[in-house]
């Protein structure tokens, strides 16, 4: 019986090791182990031996069964590995990728992001107001006399109801001073509107980014280096940017800011960014008019505001030649960004 | 605004000062150089040249090869393209070198094979007028071999924007006086006799105070009008003015010179004296650019004893009262018009000119007398005749100038004290104020500006420059506040459906009458709620958009006509209607709009041509959008398009979706189905927010038992949903459907029947489930279904 268990054994180890594919393979394990198979007759004839042999001839058994088992096994590993292997032979993995749907942000989008997110460090909360606003809100309360070329019905949209297009953001900074006491210090991405035509350089509906700094004493000082730190931070820390005297009927004094832009190729050119100043104290005054307290009043506060063009800054920063690429969508354009 | 550099001279001097430094001085003083034109060239290069001979170019049907005598030992060949001369005409000759106001240099080439050896120039070419269509011809006697600009003045011409609280520079002097402060250089003040005025008697009344409060004129008998003399016609050319006659060019001088708008008429037009009053209403004016204007009651004229309107006061002469060549006595007027009145008028009749431009922002009160008389002695000068009246004067100069003090705590505090108060003080006395002690200042009568302390402080950090006051940054906290977080919701909306494939639009909010069609608003249009403007630009931009779904649309188009194979557009942004209330909000809202047709995948060497996506591609995108929500569609009244919903989560109205009409589709050449969702921003800022609390994750594995429901075609998967949660079994942790079949055949199911087939998930959150408490709730769930609804189990 030992002899025979050692035949079986060996013949299963030879079956398994000349086995081609895994049908073959368990042909030698029903061959061998199944129900019908050598080892399993083998084991059948136990029942006649003796007390004494029957432990000696049982570990044999196990034995065998365990190295065929263990055989099997390993054989059947390799034989898998194998055809896994076949099964990717002639794999061209230059083949290009399966393309997914492209998705992006606008540009302005991540550039008002961006200027936002410059304006946090400095402790800029956000605000904003309607795009339908009152003249008392676009007009009279930054100081701009009724007769003034801006109020004009061929530079502004106005409604029949006497309302109008904000022509600027700065009516944010009226409708957070009406709503919150000093210190306010405020930045308002948003759209405004002017009756310009459509063309490389100008859209009727455009995007501002609007500033307000109000609080006890706030100077020239706080104005420049805000905005020296903004332009910075959004255009490089080598940017230059200047400040040129100009007038707005809401700040006092008030300037243009223009940074140097360098293009490869053309001589560096100053270009303007932004108009900014220090709040005119008739815009206080009719602030507290209208809050009907003095909180704002010229005696108490100073204050500092800004407003850039959102989309002027966006053909900088990426070299846009024409403004009405930011609002035909087209996916070449916007596939640029993503 | 056009600033002649030779006419400004006169009055500062300018020697040493680059065109580069007289832009940086006014820039910085703010008074924007907008542009600096030469006019003529200084170049010894660019010579007068005689033509000797012409002859047709070889090689080229609009070219000729010139000899021309440039004054040299031989003659030089040129090639030219000009037509317009003749042979024995003498030209401007550009030599090799010469560089031209255009910006490029002369060389010597060949062109089209023949050699030429410089450039025969035009007009526009030199910078000395608009004439381009041929070749400058000069006069006969200039010599040959000259210098150009040894006969033709060349000058700088700065553009320059006077912004509209500094009328005081709108003029040469003025210029001058503020470069003279600017600089420390002298001012040279033009040579005005004094004048003595007489009160007006009959010859002039006035009424209508209000808009004129005063008001001068004054007779010049016996004027020969003529061509103004060369200098005179020179420095109105070099501005860009026509020259008229001697006697509109002196008072055309005089405003550019001054600042002072004057107008002269033909004293044989004005019948009796003058009379300025308020116009009746619908009163007719013919005035000079031959349009007939209709009048208002808020509109000045000047007119005769007659009645007869002669000059719209301040904004522009009458079309038969000015002085022509006939003319020999002249009443020269001289007035001070009220601002607004005068914006006023101009802005309503569209009607604006030089006079107008400086009476709307204020012309110095105290300019008006010397303006008379400088262009009294002019005419006089130029025109003969003599002074046949004094200068009558109705009203009083108004004096809008007073004291102003210069706060120096406030000062300090604007400039972080880095500016000293000597500082200031100089930078205000050089500016012609005048220090009364105290910190009080006299203020010009030229600058009207110049009212409160902030205005001196503005003059102070204006000459002293920025760069002197040191920069300062302070940070402060903020704390967070509503409309910060609702930027960033926003901005992690875009994000996710820019992950999602889709590229973010922004598309203008006005938009056409014909677009509102394709408007899908998230409740129905009433009448009365489109919102627009009353001055559109064009008809393309006269409604604010009530819905995002046309701008999408548009930019599907757009981009299908450039051959886009898939549009995936999203855009998050204002809405307008009119809902009634009168606040803000009533009129103003802000909306997500998605757009999404076309190859469901993108096409590659995997897929040739994909599918079109379908409509539960989009439903898919929102349910990804609100993956904590239960969204659904329910059918709406399709109205113009082909299917419409409402959008629920969690049962409540979050946003409209539909599918394009293939019609529409079609005109807009999008040859696939298009779907757009449009959803109420605000409430997905609230649905999309943090979870209040994580759930802890199942501690005990589950089962799953699926059923496949005969259910009648029309029986939408909404109804199966909703009879699922009506049970309320507690071991049910999800079901849903996931696999439809119908059979159009009839064969393996009737035509009016549809399986769907749905799995279930049991599970305790306590233990794990023995199979046949699973199987007992899974009976009870299909019982349940077989009882409130019309289905079967196969």
């Amino acid at each position: 019986m030992q002899d025979e268990i050692q035949e079986i054994e060996a013949a299963a180890l030879a079956a398994i090791k000349s086995a081609r594919d895994e049908q073959e393979l368990d042909g030698a394990r029903v061959a061998f182990l199944g129900k019908k198979g050598r080892l399993t007759g083998a084991s059948a004839g136990m029942k006649n031996l003796s007390k004494e042999d029957k432990p000696v001839i049982g570990q044999l058994l196990n034995a065998a069964r365990s190295a065929i088992t263990a055989a099997l096994d390993a054989k059947r590993a390799g034989l898998q590995d194998a055809a896994d292997r076949a099964a990717l032979a002639g794999l061209d993995l230059t083949l290009p990728g399966r393309p997914a749907h492209p998705g992006g942000l606008h540009p302005l989008t991540r550039l008002r992001d961006r200027a936002v997110q410059i304006c946090r460090r400095l402790g800029f909360a956000l605000a904003e107001g309607p795009e339908i606003e009152t003249e008392f809100h676009c007009f009279d309360a930054l100081n701009t006399p009724p007769e003034h070329p801006a109020r004009n019905e061929k530079d502004t949209f106005y409604f029949d109801s006497g309302k109008l297009l904000r022509t600027h953001t700065s009516t944010v900074q009226i409708r957070t001073m009406e709503g919150e006491a000093p210190p306010v210090r405020i930045i308002a991405p948003g759209s405004a509107y002017r009756r310009d035509e459509i063309d490389a350089t100008h859209l009727s509906v455009f995007n501002q980014l609007e500033g307000l700094y109000v609080d006890t004493d706030v100077n020239v000082g706080d104005l420049k280096g805000t905005l020296e730190f903004f332009y910075r931070a959004l255009f490089g820390e080598d940017t230059e940017v200047r400040f040129r005297p100009h007038f707005f009927p809401f700040t006092e004094p008030s300037f243009e800011i223009d940074i140097k832009l360098h293009v490869k190729g053309q001589a560096p050119k100053w270009i303007e960014v932004a108009g900014c100043g220090m709040v005119d104290p008739a815009v206080f005054e009719s602030i507290c008019a209208s809050r009907g307290d003095d909180a704002y009043h010229p005696d108490k506060v100073t204050g500092f505001a800004f407003g850039m063009g959102l989309d002027r800054l966006a053909m900088i920063q990426w070299g846009i030649r024409d403004i009405r690429l930011l609002i035909e969508n087209d996916a070449r354009f916007l596939r640029q960004f993503a | 605004m056009l600033i002649s550099k030779n006419w400004l001279q006169e009055h500062v001097d300018l020697a040493g000062l680059g065109n580069g430094e007289i832009d940086d001085i006014l820039t910085f003083a703010g008074v924007e150089v907008e542009g600096i034109t030469e006019q003529g060239v200084s170049s010894d290069l660019v010579v007068v040249a005689e033509v000797r001979q012409s002859e047709p170019h070889p090689n080229a049907d609009r070219l000729s090869v010139c000899q021309v005598d440039a004054g040299e030992a031989d003659l030089r060949q040129i090639v030219c393209g000009a037509k317009n001369y003749k042979v024995g005409d003498k030209v401007p000759c550009a030599l090799p070198g010469a560089s031209l106001p255009a910006g490029f240099t002369i060389g010597e080439t060949k062109m089209r094979g023949v050699e030429s050896r410089g450039m025969l120039c035009s007009a526009t070419e030199l910078g000395l007028g608009t004439d381009g269509s041929g070749l400058m011809i000069l006069p006969a006697d200039w010599q040959t071999g000259k210098p150009l600009h040894e006969f033709v003045e060349n000058d700088t011409i700065f553009e320059i924007e006077v912004t509209p609280n500094r009328p005081d520079l709108l003029s040469h002097f003025g210029m001058a006086r503020e470069v003279a402060a600017l600089t420390g250089r002298e001012l040279k003040r033009p040579d005005i006799p004094p004048v003595e005025t007489a009160p007006a008697g009959d010859a002039v009344s006035v009424d209508g105070q209000e808009t004129c409060p005063f008001y001068t004129a004054v007779k010049i008998a016996g004027v020969n009008v003529g061509p103004s003399p060369e200098w005179l016609q020179q420095k109105l050319e070099a501005i860009g003015l026509r020259p008229i006659n001697s006697v509109v060019d002196i008072t055309n001088f005089v405003l550019h010179e001054l600042g002072q708008p004057l107008h002269a008429f033909d004293a044989a037009k004005i019948s009796g004296g003058i009379k300025v009053r308020m116009a009746a209403d619908g009163e007719q004016f013919a005035a000079l650019d031959e349009e007939t204007y209709e009048l208002t009651s808020a509109d000045c004229v000047i007119s005769d004893q007659a009645g007869t309107a002669l000059a719209l006061g301040g904004v522009m002469g009458g079309l038969d009262s000015g002085v022509v060549e006939s003319t020999t006595d002249v009443i020269l007027e001289s007035a001070w018009f009220v601002p607004a009145n005068i914006r006023r008028t101009a802005r309503r009749l569209i009607l604006h000119s030089d006079s107008s431009y400086r009476f709307e922002r204020g012309v110095d009160p105290q300019g008006v007398v010397p303006a008379s008389a400088l262009a009294a002695k002019l005419i006089v000068e130029i025109a003969g005749g003599a002074l046949s009246s004094p200068t009558f004067a109705a009203g009083s100069p108004p004096v809008l100038t007073g004291t102003v003090r210069l706060d120096d705590d406030r000062l300090h505090q604007l400039t972080g004290k880095s500016i000293s108060l000597d500082d200031a003080n100089a930078a205000l006395a050089r500016l012609g104020l005048i220090d009364t002690g105290f910190g009080q200042w006299t203020v010009p009568s030229y600058r009207l500006d110049l009212q409160r302390h902030i205005d001196l402080a503005e003059e102070v950090v204006r000459v002293a420059g920025l760069d002197a006051i040191p920069a300062r940054l302070q940070a402060t906290a903020a704390a967070p506040n509503a409309t910060d977080a609702r930027y960033d919701l926003d901005l992690d909306l875009k994000k996710q459906l820019a992950a999602l494939g889709f590229f973010e639009a922004q598309t203008i909010k006005l938009i056409a009458d014909a677009q509102l069609r394709d408007a899908l608003p998230l409740k129905p249009l009433q009448d009365g709620d489109l919102i627009r403007v009353s001055l559109p630009l064009s008809e393309d931009h006269g409604v604010l958009r009530p819905s995002l779904a046309p701008g999408l649309l548009a930019t599907a188009a757009r981009n299908a006509r450039h051959g886009a194979a898939a549009v995936r557009f999203f855009e998050a942004g204002r809405c307008f209607r009119n809902a009634g209330g009168g606040k803000a909000t009533d009129l103003e809202n802000d909306s997500l709009g998605i757009l999404l047709g076309g190859a469901a995948v993108p096409a590659s060497w995997t897929g040739k041509s994909p599918a079109p996506a379908d409509a539960f591609a989009l439903k898919g995108i929102i349910e990804a959008l609100l993956p904590r929500h239960a969204v659904q569609f329910s059918p709406l009244d399709s109205g113009p398009f082909l299917v419409a919903a409402q959008v629920q989560a969690d049962g409540k109205p979050v946003g409209v979706f539909a599918q394009l009409a293939p019609s529409r589709a079609r005109e807009l050449d999008l040859d696939f189905p298009v779907y757009l969702a449009e959803l109420d921003l605000a409430a997905l800022r609230t649905l999309r927010g943090a979870p209040a609390d994580v759930e802890d994750l199942p501690q005990f594995p589950g089962s799953s038992r699926d059923a496949a429901l005969e259910a009648p075609a029309g029986l939408a998967n909404a109804e199966i949903e909703q009879a699922v949660r009506k049970l309320n079994e507690p071991l049910l942790v999800s079901a849903s459907c996931f696999d439809v079949f119908s059979d159009p055949t009839g064969e393996k199911l009737p035509v009016d029947r549809k399986s769907i087939a749905w799995s279930f998930h049991y599970r305790a959150a306590d233990r794990t489930l023995k199979s046949e408490e699973v199987d007992a709730a899974h009976q009870k769930m299909l019982q349940h279904l077989e009882k409130s609804l019309p289905v079967t189990f196969r």
